[in-house]
């Protein structure tokens, strides 16, 4: 006998249903993700071994340097982090398995859900370790206000994610996706000064680091960390507007394919 | 249970099909042959709601495509699994996507472990699979749900032995439960061995359809004898029994080989070509 019975579930039933499935994609993108996690784990130890080496020098540099090391390699590594999304979602391509979800009864903002929830979950984690790391290890000073810090903290990820989105849906290969995700990784978070304190760097590039997602990120950061609400606000504010644009676009891309139509 | 009507669809300067008309009813399974190019997959993934006609209409069950997502089992051309997953694992995925829960998916497992013959690596990621089993485990996860309709586009490519007689008897199977079938394949005799109604598509239509007799009634095979002497002889025939009985009578040397050639399909596209002939 055929199990498809017509049966149409009702409002309590069908939200039921839906995260049924939203569990499902997670549990599968979960699995996956720790089956694979070495480019996850060198994103987190290579920051903590370079905050270990430079904060000497932030601290001789710059006042309040165990912040900024701490702050500046959290935001920079986690910008790094935007190719773990990339890749993830990227491989659903190149597997081909992103058509075999869609033909399923899962639409499109489950799939969505269910394939970025355990990515999110990976960045959060990533960023709450190295913060942690900061405090116990480097001296950072625990922060007041931690709803403020994980807060931040969910934002900043929130933003990552949304551009990690877009860039997979944009890009045609991993090779792709890794020169534009490294180079501009590198070049959005130093321009925004997580590499060398702002302060440090030419006039043009103190102007030109507004343009960046890790310059907002960092004055997040290191305003939610000495309990700065307000300070915390307006870059909040910035990244939500960068990952609702780049996260529509994305949600565009991705809930149409990538079939052969050129419905790219 | 299918209906497509009068499809149009065009990829750029390209038409993949032009007025591309197929019907299956449920407990059909229609074997959907044709050469490279001839528009199988794109009708496939329209059924799917995976691309959009540019005109015509498809029903399933009376719905829209876009209606009918989870009533619809697929199996893509190419091998679309997650390489670091097990099979049980993609069979849970896709059975929970379809919205079996606890005993229905872990019988659907069962039952689709022994037909397709997945016991002996159900446990073992995709990756390290070969393809027979790679194609076996993708057909698992489009029957895992038991859809209304099936849609298994070239699903013994490349496939050995063991493979292809467990998908056709689990396709015979499920249309005789009343699924209807759509069966894309280059390989005739499976589909005579399914029983299937056979659609032959060129330059992205239906150009014929009916069962093989229908279709290759009057084509003609061949007979091929080989003397001892290394002497051959070929006869281009529509009775094959006859002709090689005659031959054998007629034989003045020891025979060392003797092959007889049903029509092919290469056969029934060259034939469909003249009679399509302006």
């Amino acid at each position: 006998m055929l199990l498809d019975t017509g049966y149409r579930p009702g409002p309590t039933a069908a939200l039921r249903e839906s995260l049924y499935r939203i569990r499902a994609l997670a549990g599968n993108n979960t699995l996956i993700r720790l089956r694979d996690p070495g480019q996850t784990i060198s994103y987190v130890v290579m920051p903590m071994v370079l905050m270990l080496v430079l904060k000497p020098l932030y601290v001789r540099a710059v006042e309040g340097g165990t912040t900024k090391v701490v702050t500046g390699l959290l935001v920079m590594f986690s910008v790094f982090a935007i190719s773990i999304a990339g890749n993830a979602i990227l491989a659903e391509r190149t597997w081909k398995t992103w058509d075999r979800l869609r033909v399923s009864r899962a639409p499109a903002a489950e799939l969505l859900i269910g394939k970025t929830l355990p990515i999110y979950v990976v960045m959060i984690a990533q960023q709450s370790i190295l913060l942690v790391y900061g405090c116990l290890v480097i001296g950072l000073p625990v922060p007041g206000n931690v709803p403020l810090v994980l807060g931040s903290i969910l934002v900043w990820a929130f933003t990552l994610l949304a551009i990690g989105a877009l860039l997979a849906a944009i890009v045609r290969s991993h090779g792709e996706l890794s020169v534009i995700a490294d180079v501009g990784a590198l070049t959005l978070s130093s321009l925004g000064g997580a590499l060398v304190p702002l302060s440090l760097m030419p006039e043009w590039a103190q102007v030109a680091a507004q343009l960046s997602p890790g310059y907002w990120a960092l004055k997040m950061l290191q305003a939610a960390v000495v309990g700065d609400t307000a300070g915390t606000m307006l870059p909040a504010a910035i990244l939500l507007g960068i990952a609702l644009v780049c996260g529509v676009f994305a949600i565009r891309r991705l809930t149409r394919g990538w079939g052969r139509g050129g419905l790219l | 249970m299918l209906h497509a009507i009068d499809l149009v669809k065009r990829y750029g300067p390209v038409l993949a099909l032009d007025g591309f008309s197929l019907s299956v009813a449920a407990g059909e399974i229609v074997g959907l042959v044709g050469h490279n190019g001839a528009g199988k997959t794109t009708f496939v993934e329209i059924v799917s709601y995976l691309i959009r006609q540019d005109a015509g209409h498809v029903t399933i069950d009376g719905r829209p495509p876009s209606a009918s997502r989870g009533r619809v089992g697929v199996a893509p051309q190419h091998i679309a699994l997650y390489p670091s997953v097990t099979v049980r694992e993609h069979l849970n995925l896709f059975g929970k996507l379809a919205g079996l829960r606890r005993a229905a998916l872990d019988g659907a497992i069962e039952e689709l472990t022994v037909a397709l013959r997945l016991g002996s690596f159900i446990d073992r990621r995709t990756a390290g699979l070969s393809g027979g089993q790679q194609r076996r485990v993708q057909a698992a996860t489009a029957l895992i749900h038991r859809p209304g309709l099936l849609l298994l586009d070239e699903p013994t490519a490349g496939a050995d032995l063991e493979t292809r007689e467990a998908m056709l008897d689990v396709v015979k199977q499920r249309a005789g439960d009343g699924a209807a079938i759509v069966y894309t394949t280059h390989y005739l005799p499976e589909l005579v061995e399914l029983q299937a109604t056979i659609a032959v598509a060129r330059s992205g239509k239906i150009i014929a359809r009916g069962t093989y007799d229908e279709l290759v009634d009057g084509l003609p095979g061949e007979v091929r004898l080989i003397h001892d002497n290394e002497e051959e002889v070929r006869v281009s025939t529509t009775q094959p029994a006859a002709t090689l009985i005659d031959l054998l009578g007629r034989a003045e040397r020891p025979i060392s080989t003797i092959e007889v050639h049903n029509p092919s399909l290469d056969d029934l596209y060259r034939s469909l070509a003249v009679s399509d002939a302006p």
